[in-house]
């Protein structure tokens, strides 16, 4: 079969993360994905084993600037049941809170992007003006807008002012209202329903085989949610659905996520409204019993899990870290089969990737025996293009 | 694939997979079932047959300083997760391919790969996934006994900044 | 004047624009590089443009903390860019590696493989400080074009710091 090499990578003002990927093609209908991943590889996990629990936190906390939160949280939830430590429900219920304003930030982000991978930037600009509420909120209560540092094996590292919760709930009644406002939206915009709809097609079928994971799953109709399903610092005290639906494609993902923001609202307020008095931290032993651990998360993107050996010192012997991203690159690789190189930009994004995609693609059209270097911002504005044409967008 | 004849509890697991090795239940949704290496595709198959397990949470691998370990958990619509330990000695790192059974796998199998050495046998890609492709052979950073040093590179090679 | 006349007027008389790239970063840095291309802080009113191609760009902003792996990548980058050109590394990253320094995969540092002009600290700088930092590479290319160049201000190479084995 006549095989088309694309290697991608761009430089993409937009953020994301070096990718590589080779697509090979038969002229614009993409048969195959191979995918490189060594652009962000750091050695963290190797560097965790010389770590002590103090000092391997800030370290965690940057494996990736979206979601740090999630990474420290399922480590030191991880590390505390090796421990036998129990949190004090106030830590736990403000664990929940940044946790949940965490989710929001990366999904209004995300919906932004996704705007951006499709023209659409005036989606994009409102998108993230709003996510600089939750920016601000996060700023009150952990003291920076990224890379918050709030735990700590034990518990959390600051309290929140009782004061500081009246304007919180304040901002969060304005983001809920903007969140209708891009319900609405998609619901009746012709470019992300021609952009999105029945692209990256993914059966419930598939998306289990293939391990994925997240909103990708959810839109699969898949109901996993670790938030549910194996439950965390106190998620079992808070009201919220899981938010599913049986649309299997791109659509459906932003559906999940535009969903899971009205939740999270719903969580937060629950949280604050019902904030437990007393400490926010217990002081931990100073090493950690020979244990191990299996702790997985529900980050943004998906079911985040960290495996740990802890052996009666004050590191761990091995931190294996299994990130949602890792896990729906199959699905990417699958659903892209038989689609357009127009469609990669929206499919990929659409796994919301914890990944900077300053790859170049590498195009090689068999047919034409000829290979081109494509930029994810030539691919974005050759999909823009294609669609423009083909739809009369 | 068979459905479950009963609802999957941790019990119902420690029953179905008494007979591969040592079950543990370190937790009140975790099984853990230690597996020789010969075995991991038939405890694969009956985990995902007569245990219902749709979704491969996590393969880990662990280099506890004598042997690697490889921990295959999956869970299902039960919730539960059931983890397969498999023991692979140092001086033969090879375990046979589970990607066919578990897709995701490829992915994770060729990571473990760059990182411990382990070759998993019927693979079929096992080349370069997250080090840069100049990383030398026969390096893998993440056993036990690699230190990194200081006065080689690993590859990274770039040609003299002004 | 202040910060926003200074700016201006820089625009007008150069508008520059700007390619990003991340060389392994966590993704902190970019996020707040691209903030500030949003409404809240809003650098494009100054004419900074984020453009995606070196080939047109007058400023580098490097994020992360230079992996192998975009080692190489990064001087083709730089390369690419035409005269004058200006680098800007970002956060704790782009100064020495941050967090990451020592560790297997990671160089340390975009000046070990190209010559930074403005560094900004954070982890990750906020967007007003790397705006503040954009203003300020400005200001440098103000004074390297009256002094015909950057020799000027170049000191000799330092030697490379003896490398602290972490992990």
């Amino acid at each position: 079969m006549p095989e088309v090499v694309v290697p991608i990578g761009p430089y993409h003002p937009a953020l994301k993360e070096p990718v590589n990927f080779r697509v090979i093609a038969d002229g614009e209908v993409i048969v195959r994905l191979e995918l490189d991943i060594a652009y962000n590889h750091r050695g963290i996990e190797k560097a965790a084993e010389s770590r002590d629990f103090i000092r391997v936190v800030p370290l965690l906390e940057r494996i990736c600037g979206i979601c740090s939160h999630s990474h420290t949280t399922n480590f030191v939830k991880g590390i505390e049941e090796a421990m036998g430590l129990t949190v004090p429900r106030r830590g736990q219920y403000l664990r929940v809170v940044v946790a949940e304003l965490e989710r929001m930030h990366s999904h209004l982000l995300w919906l932004g992007v996704a705007a951006h991978e499709i023209g659409f930037n005036t989606l994009f600009m409102w998108t993230w003006r709003d996510r600089e509420a939750v920016q601000d909120i996060l700023e009150e209560i952990s003291g920076n807008r990224v890379n918050y540092a709030i735990n700590e094996v034990g518990g959390v590292r600051r309290d929140l002012r009782p004061s500081a919760i009246p304007g919180i709930l304040k901002r969060l009644d304005v983001l809920e209202k903007r969140t209708e406002r891009y319900l609405e939206l998609l619901r009746h915009e012709p470019t992300t329903a021609i952009r999105f709809q029945g692209v990256g097609r993914l059966s419930r079928a598939q998306a289990l085989e293939y391990g994925t994971v997240g909103p990708t799953a959810r839109a699969s109709g898949i109901d996993y949610d670790i938030r549910k399903d194996d439950p965390y610092v106190l998620y079992e005290e808070m009201p919220f659905a899981v938010v599913t639906n049986g649309h299997g494609d791109v659509y459906g993902r932003t559906l999940v996520r535009i969903g899971e923001l009205r939740e999270s609202i719903r969580i937060i307020r629950h949280a604050l409204e019902n904030l437990p008095q007393g400490a926010v931290r217990a002081t931990p032993p100073r090493v950690a019993p020979r244990a191990e651990i299996l702790s997985r998360y529900e980050a943004p993107r998906g079911e985040l899990s960290h495996f740990i050996r802890t052996n009666n010192t004050d590191r761990v012997e091995r931190l294996d870290v299994r990130t949602p991203t890792l896990a729906n690159w199959t699905s990417v690789a699958v659903s892209l089969v038989g689609q357009h190189l127009a469609d990669i930009p929206v499919v990929v994004a659409a796994i919301d990737p914890c990944l900077s995609c300053t790859s170049r693609i590498t195009v090689v059209d068999e047919g034409l025996a000829r290979t081109s270097v494509l930029t994810w911002d030539e691919l974005r504005a050759h999909g823009i293009r294609f669609y423009r044409e083909k739809e009369g967008l | 694939m068979t459905e479950p004849a009963a609802p999957v509890t941790p019990a119902r697991v420690v029953e179905a997979m008494a007979d591969f090795g040592l079950v543990t239940t370190p937790r009140r949704n975790r099984v853990r079932i230690v597996v020789s290496r010969d075995r991991i595709r038939d405890g694969l198959l009956r985990v995902q047959g007569q245990l219902a397990c749709d979704h491969v949470v996590h393969i880990a691998a662990v280099d506890n300083g004598s042997t690697f370990e490889l921990h295959y958990s999956l869970t299902g619509p039960h919730r539960l997760i059931v983890t397969l330990a498999v023991a692979v000695p140092r001086d033969d790192a090879r375990v046979v391919s589970v990607h066919d059974l578990l897709p995701p796998a490829g992915i994770y199998e060729r990571q473990i790969h760059d990182l411990f050495g382990i070759v998993f046998e019927g693979h079929p890609n096992l080349k370069r996934l997250i080090l840069t492709e100049d990383w030398p052979e026969g390096e893998y950073p993440l056993r036990k006994d690699w230190k990194m040093d200081p006065n080689r590179s690993y590859g990274g090679a770039v040609t003299e900044a002004k | 004047m202040n910060l926003s006349q200074r700016l201006v007027g820089w625009a007008r008389r150069k508008s520059p624009w700007i390619t990003v790239f991340n060389s392994g970063s966590c993704n902190a840095c970019d996020i707040e590089v691209i903030a500030a291309i949003t409404p809240r802080f809003d650098v494009e009113r100054f004419g900074i443009l984020a453009k995606g191609s070196p080939r047109h760009s007058d400023i580098l902003i490097v994020t992360g903390p230079v992996t192998l792996k975009q080692a190489k990548r990064l001087r083709m980058i730089y390369d690419q860019m035409p005269e004058p050109k200006y680098v800007i590394a970002t956060g704790a990253c782009g100064a020495t590696g941050g967090v990451f320094q020592g560790l297997y995969h990671v160089l340390g540092g975009a000046d070990r493989v190209v010559p930074v002009d403005v560094y900004v600290a954070g982890c990750p700088p906020r967007p007003d400080e790397i705006i503040d930092a954009v203003v300020k590479c400005l200001e440098l290319m103000d004074e390297d074009a009256k002094h015909g160049g950057k020799e000027w201000r170049m000191k000799a190479a330092a030697a490379p710091p003896p490398v602290e084995v972490t992990a």
